[in-house]
């Protein structure tokens, strides 16, 4: 039977969704400061107008709700599905006021597009939007790509902590609690923030020869949208506005940084590890990991694919244009980042096997526990796993064993209830990827953009071939906005959202 | 912006010189492959100074230059750029490049479209030869919301109040 939600169930929730928005209030004190720092006046009223609504929630449903009860798993998933829709909602209010945006929706897209880290934008004349709010729409990328809920989980321990936790898609436990983890997670994030702006900066100073606050300034943006996977660029030709091979290089770093699980970061960087021989040996064993074995092939397998199909469309008359245009575009696929030296109107005619590798990297995506979205490659990794195994099973004399262990750090059975799982998982996100084209073929795109603008919003990549525009029609830009959602959750916490507004309505 | 677009074949460079709108460049880039075409727009983001006395910058040709947002322009779709190459002496006496509350210098940038090029690992962009500047640059001017001020205080005010409040009531408790 349905259980119809008690008052206690809307207040444990209504509690925690308060802190929530409490925290990204006080995440709008940066962009805040940095409009009053640059005089940015008009920006700066309407930070103070989504700061002011923030808050506001935030502190009534704090007041109204109650942490009496533990929340439990339920809560938890509605808390952090309810969390990935609001957060979007009131952080659009600047973008809404900036005068970049043809309607409230298309504020909410590039909101929602940012938080997810994908990087599909709606976003008018960027090459005029103003710092500030520049640096909210990459801001929203670091928030969304290390995880509101850690950051709650950082500031606001409390019980319950680990439904919040896994709600948002994460299942790493690195170290005993979830709260050290989270906090590990966010060492991770800003050791990284460090390296990557001064990486970038210098070589923006340097290399490309801007001025050093325009170096810092582009460094900061470029760290978010690399590391964060999202793919927001502070102008309008992407990264390709830099014409630098090096500056490419410390992205691509920062790419794959993004896209590393934090098992991977803490078995790499991690106190714990064992000086001296040991730690190497312990780094070359995260070479037999499944996870790390099976992105390394789908990668090569993608690129190959890519390079293959671009030398038969004769699209680059040379090796090494090939290669650096080729390697950049299938590296920002795969980590899901959304970066692009190639321009919307070349991409979209890339075909063939071009394409197919494009749209495969894309649909995959990165590690698990990452900020990459897509299946992820242990799902895949284990999915082709247990379709070894069970040839294995039946090609073998009947009563042979068949070893149904894969290593993950050290060795770990995949049981058959395990292999359903990561199948299901895989065939959600399929199934997204389809529902997208379907949707886009209906109003007339064509099959190839249809499907490649599709899998990069579910996947959370951000790549586009120009569908994604201010003129889209509005259902196909809802149901962008769905599978951008859909795809960052992981499903699961929107469905336990889903059912939770079932049973509001059916429960007994 | 009066564009003429009647040649793609095989004429000599120097004969090629034409006014191409930048969204055909990103429409048909294979076509204008070598050929000296001129463009006009606003130069906008930064000028990035190389130690090999080049320029690097992007020129914008869309609705924006002749109608900034912040002066009641409207909107028309997303930025359509393309990147410049200038060598160092051709950027004299430019005011600075567009962004937020500043129009860029609109100019009439000619050279040789390279795409695809080979000795820039497949990179696309105008090799500028010279440059003319068409209208200089200008500060634009954007104020507060006043609405959006008062109702944002107001909010966080209450914000504030209510959580001190519950402070209070907790502390007593």
């Amino acid at each position: 039977m349905l259980i119809r939600p008690a008052g206690s169930d809307f207040r444990i929730i209504g509690f925690y969704l308060g802190r929530v928005f409490l925290v990204v209030a006080a995440s709008g004190l940066l962009p805040l400061a940095w409009s009053v720092a640059g005089r940015e006046w008009g920006p700066f009223s309407s930070f103070l107008l989504m700061i002011g609504v923030f808050g506001a929630l935030g502190a009534t449903m704090t007041v109204v709700g109650s942490d009496d009860q533990r929340l439990d798993w339920g809560h938890g998933m509605v808390v952090v599905a309810v969390t990935w829709l609001v957060v979007p909602l009131i952080g659009a209010i600047p973008f809404m006021l900036s005068g970049h945006f043809a309607s409230p929706l298309d504020a909410y897209f590039d909101a929602m597009s940012g938080l997810s880290t994908t990087g599909l934008a709606l976003v008018q004349d960027l090459d005029h939007l103003a710092p500030s709010l520049n640096f909210w729409r990459h801001l929203l990328h670091f928030l969304g790509g290390q995880g509101i809920i850690i950051a709650v989980l950082v500031l606001i321990a409390g019980g319950g902590a680990m439904t919040l936790y896994y709600g948002e898609g994460r299942d790493d436990h690195i170290l005993p609690s979830v709260q050290s983890t989270a906090r590990y997670i966010w060492t991770v994030a800003v050791a990284h923030l460090v390296f990557g702006v001064l990486a970038l900066g210098i070589v923006a100073y340097f290399v490309l020869g801007f001025g050093w606050t325009r170096s810092l300034f582009h460094g900061l943006m470029i760290f978010f949208a690399g590391f964060d996977t999202g793919g927001f660029a502070p102008q309008s030709t992407s990264i390709g506005y830099y014409h630098s091979a090096v500056f490419e290089f410390i992205v691509s770093i920062l790419m794959v940084a993004g896209a590393m699980s934090f098992a991977v970061h803490y078995t790499l960087w991690g106190r714990s590890r064992p000086a001296g021989r040991g730690g190497e040996r312990r780094r070359l064993l995260l070479l037999k990991n499944l996870e790390a074995r099976t992105i390394i092939g789908t990668f090569l397998l993608t690129l190959t694919l890519v390079l293959f199909g671009l030398v038969v469309m004769n699209a680059y008359g040379e090796i090494t244009g090939l290669s650096r245009q080729g390697f950049f575009q299938v590296l920002s696929a795969h980590t899901g980042t959304g970066f692009a030296t190639v321009p919307p109107t070349e991409m979209v005619r890339w075909s063939g096997l071009a394409f197919a590798g494009m749209a495969i990297a894309m649909g995959l995506g990165g590690m698990a526990s990452s900020t990459a979205g897509g299946i992820k490659a242990m799902r895949v990794g284990l999915t082709a796993t247990s379709m070894r195994q069970e040839i294995q099973s039946v090609l073998l004399p009947h009563g042979a064993i068949v070893d149904r262990s894969y290593h993950q750090f050290r060795t770990k059975e995949l049981t058959p209830a395990l292999a359903r799982t990561v199948l299901m998982m895989s065939l959600l996100y399929v199934t997204l990827y389809i529902v997208g084209a379907v949707i886009g073929l209906a109003y007339g795109i064509p099959l190839q953009a249809a499907l490649f603008e599709s899998v990069s919003a579910g996947a959370n990549v951000g790549l586009s071939v120009g569908v994604t525009d201010s003129s889209m029609p509005v259902l196909l830009e809802i149901t962008y906005i769905i599978q951008m959602w859909l795809g960052r959750l992981e499903f699961v916490a929107a469905f336990a959202f889903i059912g939770f507004l079932y049973s509001i309505v059916r429960g007994k | 912006m009066p564009a003429l677009i009647v040649w793609a074949g095989t004429a000599p460079a120097a004969a090629q010189e034409q006014t191409v709108p930048v969204t055909e460049l990103l429409t048909a880039p294979a076509r204008y492959d070598g050929a000296v075409i001129t463009i006009e727009g606003e130069l906008v983001g930064d000028y990035g100074y190389r130690a090999s006395g080049i320029v690097w910058t992007q020129l914008n040709d869309d609705s924006y230059v002749r109608a900034p947002l912040v002066e009641g322009g409207a909107l028309t779709g997303a930025n359509t750029g393309v990147g410049l190459r200038i060598p160092a002496a051709e950027m004299n006496g430019l005011s600075p490049p567009g962004g937020y509350r500043i129009r860029g210098p609109i100019v009439r940038a000619t050279g040789q479209w390279r795409f695809h090029d080979p000795n820039r690992q497949g990179e696309t962009y105008l090799d500028v030869a010279s440059l003319e500047v068409i209208e200089s640059g200008k500060q634009l001017e954007e104020g507060p919301n006043g609405l959006a001020v008062i109702l944002g205080a107001v909010l966080v005010l209450a914000a504030g109040a209510t959580l001190a409040q519950r402070r209070y009531a907790r502390m007593r408790a």
